[in-house]
């Protein structure tokens, strides 16, 4: 259970920080970080750069992500960005238009 | 149900703007407007650092900045407000500390207000005055004003306090219509002026 919840309607404008889980299934510009993980609804819109220690992508993102564990694209998922973490997959059916490092 | 309710947890610190057409609950610190078309709670913990606007408003933390409900406000117990309260129902519940502008926006209510508290005032002023009087005796002009005052008051008590308003006037060289506050601040200060004498 996330303890911050995005809902669908609410558009944050501004710089996200916390340290407990975060789920966005509405609108967010600007800087979402978080230690832990991350969730983008399908149907959310996340229009910053996103640091996570996991993060699952079922919406749109576009800003670079950096995760400290892993990054999922989920199918149906949108990303434009560069993606830096340990783990990153990319499910059938996610589009995604930028750099992927990973720890080689 | 999770899309619809949206919450900013007790870690979470947002620097900007949250809007929209849903629910919110702040738990964590939001230092930036908020404004949003359904109903906006901000718990114990919760701050916010500017305005509010929402439906209906319920604060049991802090908040620095204007309250604006279009349907209701309510600050509860542990609520902490610096700022202006405007909507058409306003309830500060016992244990809620506020700094700011009360307004619930019904353009009637003013001036029978007014004289409700001024009739209220006069009981509360009188009682003061006498140990004052006994010591010095110029009060004893604002005296007979008060008892005369303090007389017709009574009976509009019984029968209602709303055709009272104009009834005193007469007596009373206009001393209590003026708008609630300050006339409260002045009769604080002359009590405190003729205690000094």
């Amino acid at each position: 259970m996330a303890s911050t919840v995005i809902g669908a309607g609410i558009t944050v404008e501004g710089e996200i920080t916390t340290d407990e889980d975060v789920v966005v299934a509405g609108t967010v510009r600007g800087k979402l970080s978080a230690k832990e993980g991350v969730t983008i609804e399908h149907g959310a819109t996340v229009e910053a750069d996103v640091a996570g220690g996991s993060l699952v992508v079922a919406g749109a993102l576009t800003g670079n992500v950096t995760a400290s564990e892993r990054v999922d694209m989920q199918s149906g998922s949108r990303v434009i960005g560069n993606v830096k973490a340990a783990r990153v997959t990319i499910a059938d059916g996610a589009q995604f238009k930028g750099n992927v490092d990973m720890d080689v | 149900m999770a899309a619809n309710a949206s919450i900013i947890g007790r870690t979470t610190r947002i620097r900007g703007r949250v809007s929209g057409a849903v629910d919110l609950e702040v738990q964590g610190f939001v230092d930036g407007e908020i404004a949003v078309g359904g109903d906006v709670t901000i718990d114990t913990h919760g701050m916010v650092g500017a305005g509010v606007q929402g439906k209906r408003l319920v604060v049991r933390g802090a908040v620095k900045g204007d309250l604006l409900g279009s349907e209701a406000v309510l600050l509860e117990d542990g609520a902490r407000v610096v700022g202006d309260v405007r909507a058409p129902r306003v309830v500060i519940a016992p244990g809620a500390l506020v700094r700011g502008f009360v307004d619930t926006g019904d353009a009637g209510m003013p001036a029978p207000r007014a004289s409700r508290s001024t009739a209220a005032a006069r009981p509360a002023a009188a009682p003061a005055h006498a140990p004052a009087r006994a010591a010095a005796p110029p009060p004893k002009a604002e005296a007979p004003a008060a008892k005369a005052a303090h007389k017709p008051a009574p009976p509009a008590h019984l029968a209602g306090g709303g055709n009272h308003a104009p009834a005193p006037s007469p007596s009373v060289p206009r001393r209590p219509p003026p708008p609630v506050v300050p006339a409260l601040k002045k009769a604080k200060g002359q009590i405190a002026k003729k205690k000094e004498r």
